[in-house]
């Protein structure tokens, strides 16, 4: 076949040059191989890609054979060619031109789709640098930013405001401010729970003192404020001194409270030095500095009222207690046993010294609860029902006088001698009769009284003096006022319970005590014999300053008055107590021990 | 002279100013005794706060400079200083913190900040492996260079190709292509690419170099070198894209992180002082 190929090229500005040339061969063979009469030079044609064959006919086609052939936009292995038709053979466009007379086919063949050049071929390729990725540090630096700015400040704040902060104390659904939570709360405030705004009243200002005692209103202060001088200090030491700067909230459940020694050794370590009108001995550490301690005991003086008295344990010769009572521990603690109402008894300290309801010291002792089912008031052997009270003197007198009477007019089998017949039942009495029985009564009753001050029962405990002869009955004996203390260190605290692994008398030497003068308590030394100082020891337990003291140990708002020495004491025995009796000197310990909650 | 690396800046001076901090930070810390224990509300606590909070604002403040292309000062030095007083952090916001950490924006703020550091110690160890690795392979080329000797490989092999068979001329054109050197952050970050056109076409080559004789063979060995010559500089196009990549990425954490550090530790202060 003859076929006539005319090679189209252009130019920049896209206008067309046409080659001709004409092919003479069986067919006409399309490809890059070397025998290809269309010799395409182009590495996306195949060697041999396809192939124009004349038909007998007259008719050509066009016949896929290494490549892909495309025929007016559809890949076919094989089709007519007909004029105007255009054929894709890779990157080149043959289209079929008309008939012309000396050919038998005429194609044009023009390269439409030219290779890239090869290097910005390989450029297209190559892609370096994060930049040119999908990673941008600004637009991940905006979202971080801003997420963490809305999350975390944004929200909070606006959360903040929007409850009015500290106005709306209802407890927030969902507290945007929780993630601002530093830490726990301590247990006692666990309950304010996400509200924020119990405590922290104003925005950027500090936890006020009034937010505390919006609750706290009954804390005491550290000394009592009951001279102006001690106010002038008070305001001096702690004047600005926000309730915050010793609790620190958020801390977990037990760091509310200070328990360092330095709480106190800040400033008790040089207090004269600080306050030299000051009456409190200088301290930096228990176990080398700490003075002896000093008790609070109950003195009565000399004008009938008693006081509480601070007495080092060093001060031996004021160290003695002077209660009213005679009370030889050594005889009641004896191994030997003692009578009691049922037979032969071994006391023990716990039959008089009940722990109170903290189990931290002890209910008071008293004569019905604890000493008196052995020593029993009775008066008359023969009649063991009946005791004279435990009261006025007057009052004893007056029971011994109604009692004899009675015994004088009825047919009572006393141990009397009745000279003159009177118990004859059935007969009156007469005056004469009657005057006698009630001489005798008195006299008897006088007698019995006398006996019970002077000889038994109530000067087996009491310290009793006799009075004037004529004076009136309440003045003729005259019994030592009653001053029992109670709480002997009241500026500690010390709970018994938590020491109840020892026995008492390993803290207390009560075994050889014979007299009521002795004072049980134990001294320094006793303590530091298990408690170490501030610092931490491997072989001793905590002795720090809070370890036994407290700080708010002053007078509390509350209007309790503190056990402390000093002006503000409560009076513990009337005026006229010079012949106070038992029941209303303890009608006053019983008003100065009830109070005795005051701080430690 | 040997040459001194952004950490042996002027004779360690920030490295020695960093340990000066350090140390008397950590001095205070132990001789400072406040009576409810070490926290961040403590003189002491509000005193390393703020030092803190400077120090991160300043060194923020290094990138917003580099930015700028405006140098106070010269650069080493001021990258020297971000890296030893940045590292400084470490003790200082700990310390501050008196190691109390809680699921709270202050705690967000310090794991942020040891992030932040973290991702800084590995932009290091970047900076001072990577560059010499990308000299040894690179030696004196750039990618560029490289681009331009495949660009001269491509159009020599597909002329060569053309009168192969279809099955070597195809495989060629392939690599040319179809070769990606680099791509996305997976693929620039990767050496070896699985089912790469170019190892694809140099193995075939290989494996028909026994099909064919004489002077179509001794053009059969000519394409299968130049094919292996293409593949090596392919190869460290990506290892030099690979390295550049591995010294960047670091930056898209730190940087972001960093706002959002700054984000958190705003939030901190605000929220220490909002609820005082």
């Amino acid at each position: 076949m003859k076929t006539k190929l005319a090679t189209i090229t252009r130019n920049k500005k896209g206008q067309p040059a046409s080659t001709e040339q004409t092919v003479v061969a069986e067919t006409l063979r399309i490809g890059r191989g070397a025998d290809c009469k269309l010799h395409l030079s182009d590495p996306r044609i195949a060697l041999f890609h396809a192939e124009v064959i004349c038909g007998v006919d007259g008719v050509s086609y066009i016949e896929a054979r290494g490549g892909v052939v495309s025929v007016d936009g559809s890949f076919e292995s094989a089709a007519t060619l007909k004029t105007g038709q255009r054929i894709l053979v890779g990157p080149f466009e043959l289209i079929v031109l008309p008939p012309q007379t000396d050919v038998d086919l005429a194609l044009s063949v023009e390269l439409i789709d030219p290779l890239k050049d090869d290097l910005e071929e390989v450029k297209s390729h190559v892609k370096a640098g994060l930049k040119s990725t999908w990673l941008s540090k600004r637009t991940f630096s905006w979202l971080a930013g801003a997420a963490v700015f809305l999350v975390f400040l944004a929200w909070p704040v606006l959360n903040a405001l929007e409850r009015g902060h500290g106005k709306d104390t209802t407890k927030p659904v969902l507290a945007a401010d929780a993630s601002w939570d530093v830490g726990p709360l301590a247990s006692a405030h666990a309950s304010f729970g996400s509200n924020c705004s119990s405590c922290h009243q104003q925005p950027f200002v500090h936890v006020t003192n009034g937010a505390c005692e919006d609750c706290h209103k009954k804390i005491g202060w550290h000394f009592a404020l009951d001279t102006k001088e001690a106010k002038a200090v008070h305001t001096g030491v702690f004047g600005d001194t926000r309730c915050s700067s010793c609790h620190r909230d958020h801390k977990g459940a037990n760091g509310l409270v200070r328990t360092d020694s330095r709480l106190c050794t800040d400033c008790h370590q040089n207090l004269k030095s600080r306050h030299p009108q000051t009456g409190v001995v200088d301290v930096a550490e228990f176990t080398k500095d700490h003075p002896p301690f000093k008790v609070s005991m109950l003195v009565p003086g000399k004008t009938g009222a008693a006081a509480l008295v601070r007495i080092a344990q060093d001060d031996k010769t004021r160290y003695v207690e002077a209660s009213g009572l005679k009370f030889p521990h050594d005889v009641h603690m004896s191994a030997k046993g003692l009578r009691g109402p049922n037979g032969k008894a071994q006391m023990e300290c716990k039959n008089c010294h009940v722990p109170d309801e903290t189990s931290t010291r002890f209910k008071p002792v008293t004569m019905g609860e604890h000493c008196q089912s052995c020593h029993s008031l009775e008066f008359e052997p023969k009649a063991t029902t009946r005791q004279v009270p435990h009261g006025k003197v007057a009052d004893v007198m007056a029971t011994l006088q109604e009692y004899y009477a009675q015994a004088a007019l009825t047919d009572a089998a006393i141990d009397v001698v009745l000279e003159d017949g009177i118990k004859r039942p059935g007969q009156r009495v007469g005056e004469t009769k009657r005057e006698a029985a009630l001489s005798w009564a008195n006299s008897k009753a006088e007698k019995i009284t006398q006996e019970l001050f002077e000889i038994r029962v109530c000067f087996e405990c009491h310290q009793i003096k006799r009075g004037e002869a004529n004076a009136e009955p309440a003045m003729r004996w005259l019994i030592a006022p009653i001053a029992v203390t109670q709480h002997w260190l009241p500026k500690a605290r010390f709970p018994h319970s938590r020491h109840d692994t020892y026995k008492c008398g390993s803290c207390h030497d009560v075994a050889g005590s014979k007299k009521s003068a002795d004072i049980a308590i134990p001294d320094i030394k006793n303590c530091r014999e298990c408690h170490g100082g501030n610092v931490t020891s491997k072989d001793k337990a905590p002795g720090t300053c809070e370890t036994c003291h407290g700080f708010h140990t002053g007078s509390p708002k509350s209007g309790v008055p503190p056990i402390l020495p000093g002006s503000n004491q409560p009076k513990l025995m009337p005026k006229t107590a010079a012949a106070i009796s038992y029941q209303t000197a303890h009608a006053s310990l019983a008003t100065q021990n009830g109070t005795g909650g005051a701080p430690q | 002279m040997r040459h001194r690396t952004i950490l042996e800046y002027r004779d360690y001076r920030y490295l020695k100013l960093a340990v000066l901090i350090v140390v008397a930070v950590i001095f205070a810390y132990g001789w400072y005794a406040y009576p409810l224990g070490h926290y961040g509300g403590t003189p002491l606590g509000y005193t390393l706060g703020t030092i803190g909070a400077l120090l991160i604002f300043w060194l923020m403040w290094l990138g917003v400079q580099k930015r700028r292309y405006r140098t106070t000062g010269d650069v080493k030095g001021w990258l020297s200083a971000h890296i030893y007083l940045g590292t400084s952090l470490l003790v200082i916001a700990t310390l501050h913190a008196a190691f109390q950490v809680g699921w709270n924006v202050h705690t967000l703020a310090y794991v942020l900040m040891i992030i932040v550091i973290a991702s800084g110690f590995y932009g290091v160890y970047t900076y001072l492996r990577f560059p010499g690795l990308m000299t040894e392979n690179l030696a004196e080329d750039t990618l560029e260079s490289l681009t331009l000797k495949i660009a001269d490989i491509d159009r020599e092999a597909r002329r060569l190709a053309l009168g192969m068979s279809d099955e070597v001329n195809q495989a060629v054109l392939a690599s040319i292509q179809k070769t990606r050197i680099g791509g996305g952050v997976y693929a620039q970050l990767r050496e070896q690419v699985s089912s790469c056109p170019t190892t694809s076409a140099v193995k075939l080559i290989k494996s028909r170099s026994g099909t064919v004789k004489g002077d179509a063979a001794r053009k059969h060995q000519d394409l299968y070198g130049m094919m292996l010559r293409k593949e090596r500089l392919v190869r460290r196009a990506r290892i030099d894209i690979r390295y550049k990549a591995i010294m960047d990425i670091w930056l898209f954490f730190h940087v972001p992180l960093s706002v959002a550090l700054l984000a958190a530790l705003v939030a901190h202060i605000v929220a220490v002082f909002f609820y005082w």
